[in-house]
């Protein structure tokens, strides 16, 4: 063996992050004991840069930097199951959306059209009280200059009656609007 | 019994066929849903991907018109607005300041097993789906997390085959009830939807499942509309129907399949129907 090998010390690792997270999130992770199962079941882990069990120990590693700028943070499917089938009850996916919305707020991303495509619906949600599907697909494809994406699929759905154009929003929406002052959609006004 | 019902903005448009079958079913057992006074979306994926205050204050704007219009419980078919509104009351009742005038809620799955019965279910059949053999596919969301949704088994949920089993229909034993969809990436990811999609449907076919059965408006979406880029990805034909379990229920209730909505599903179910003589 190395001479110099030394076993890594978590006491001696700044512990801010974990620390944070325990504040905001009401998230231990002092109590993961590296199972694995939350990797194992994850939904979208085969094509994750970081997998749920190394968020985990890079919350502890202290390594801001690199949970920051994770692909897993944008890919995904907040399915639950990290969470879920956690046997020391650590809330993975609770991480993982702390960590996306603090990217969020910094202007990151690694995947800027899962970000517009959730800053649409929010904004449609913002303007109306509620989603339609036709007017945010319509404005998403435009918007990332896939003119005809899906067009087989939509006007098929459109024929069918599942694609309306318009959907009855919310009357009282002066309380809408005030439930997204300050909101990071009302910063940006729904543009990235 | 009046019951509050939280619809979803899906219901409005895509899952129309949802909404009216599951209003359709809840009338037959004496349910009337009274829909929550100007509701507002959830929020859905978007609001807890970028803003959680925003997610919370979304949420609870509903629970708290729930409360206003003397209702201890709120009633949702989908399973996004299901996690959400059960997060934000979960937080709402357990934060610092706890709130006490949030209702319990409920799937409209759990509603109907828990409060309303299977027998009560089984009474109303006059036309049992016999000879359907099913996949009952659940999702990630109404069963997950456990600690939020106190529903069901988040790993062999059994309640849906419960029901299917209690009008007619034969169900599958398979391994992807409860795996994900690709849930709200159809138009910003498609690839992780046409491959998580495509690991559902291909199980389904494996057990041996003639249609899937789904009990969430984004879980039919992906399955069902996404079917056709997916036989073309794995160079396999599905065929599979993916039908709202309301639509069966109201078809063994005996409601013609104009009203129940299956005319409406991209992969046609009407030849299963003919097949089986439900037609």
């Amino acid at each position: 063996m190395d001479s110099d090998y030394r076993p890594m010390r978590l006491d001696e690792i700044d512990d801010s992050l974990q620390k944070e997270i325990r504040k905001n999130c009401g998230v231990d992770v002092e109590t993961c004991m590296e199972c694995g199962k939350c990797s194992g079941g994850c939904s979208n882990g085969h094509v994750f840069d970081y997998t749920p069990r190394k968020v985990v120990q890079l919350v502890k590693l202290n390594a801001e930097d690199i949970l920051m700028n994770m692909d897993a943070l944008w890919i995904c499917l907040s399915c639950h199951l990290c969470s879920d089938r956690c046997p020391s009850g650590i809330d993975t996916a609770r991480i993982l959306d702390y960590m996306r919305q603090k990217a969020h707020r910094q202007g990151l991303t690694t995947r800027p059209k899962i970000r517009l495509f959730h800053e649409l619906m929010l904004s449609s949600v913002q303007r109306s009280g509620r989603i339609s599907e036709l007017p945010l697909l319509l404005k998403y494809n435009w918007m990332t200059r896939q003119y005809m994406k899906d067009a087989e699929i939509g006007l098929r759905m459109l024929l069918k009656g599942k694609l309306t154009p318009y959907a009855p929003g919310v009357k009282d929406n002066e309380h809408i609007r005030r439930l997204f002052a300050g909101s990071t959609v009302e910063r940006t006004g729904g543009k990235p | 019994m009046n019951v509050a019902y939280f619809p979803g903005c899906s219901a409005h448009a895509m899952a129309r066929e949802y909404d009216r079958s599951a209003r359709m079913v809840c009338n037959d057992l004496g349910v009337n849903l009274e829909e929550v006074t100007d509701w507002n979306c959830c929020g859905a994926t978007a609001a807890h991907c970028l803003d959680h205050e925003l997610m919370l204050g979304l949420g609870g704007r509903n629970l708290a018109t729930v409360h206003r219009m003397g209702f201890d419980k709120v009633v949702t078919p989908c399973s996004g607005c299901f996690n959400q509104l059960k997060t934000t009351g979960f937080e709402l009742k357990s934060s610092k300041t706890p709130r006490r005038d949030i209702p319990r809620v409920m799937h409209l799955l759990q509603f109907l097993t828990e409060e309303i019965g299977l027998d009560r279910l089984a009474d109303l059949v006059v036309r049992p789906v016999r000879r359907l053999k099913v996949a009952a596919y659940y999702g990630c969301l109404i069963t997950r997390p456990r600690k939020i949704a106190e529903f069901d088994d988040p790993e062999q949920p059994s309640s849906m085959d419960r029901i299917l089993t209690s009008i007619g229909a034969r169900t599958v034993k398979w391994s992807h009830k409860a795996e994900c969809c690709g849930g709200g990436f159809a138009a910003s990811e498609t690839s992780i939807v046409i491959d998580l999609a495509g690991q559902v449907l291909e199980a389904a076919r494996q057990a041996g499942a003639e249609a899937i059965v789904a009990a969430c408006p984004v879980c039919q979406l992906n399955l069902d509309s996404r079917q056709k880029s997916i036989e073309e990805e794995r160079g396999t034909i599905y065929g599979l129907p993916v039908i709202y379990f309301t639509q069966l229920i109201a078809l063994a209730f005996g409601h013609p399949v104009r009203k129940t909505g299956l005319r409406r599903l991209m992969v046609s179910a009407l030849p299963l129907l003919e097949r089986t003589g439900l037609v």
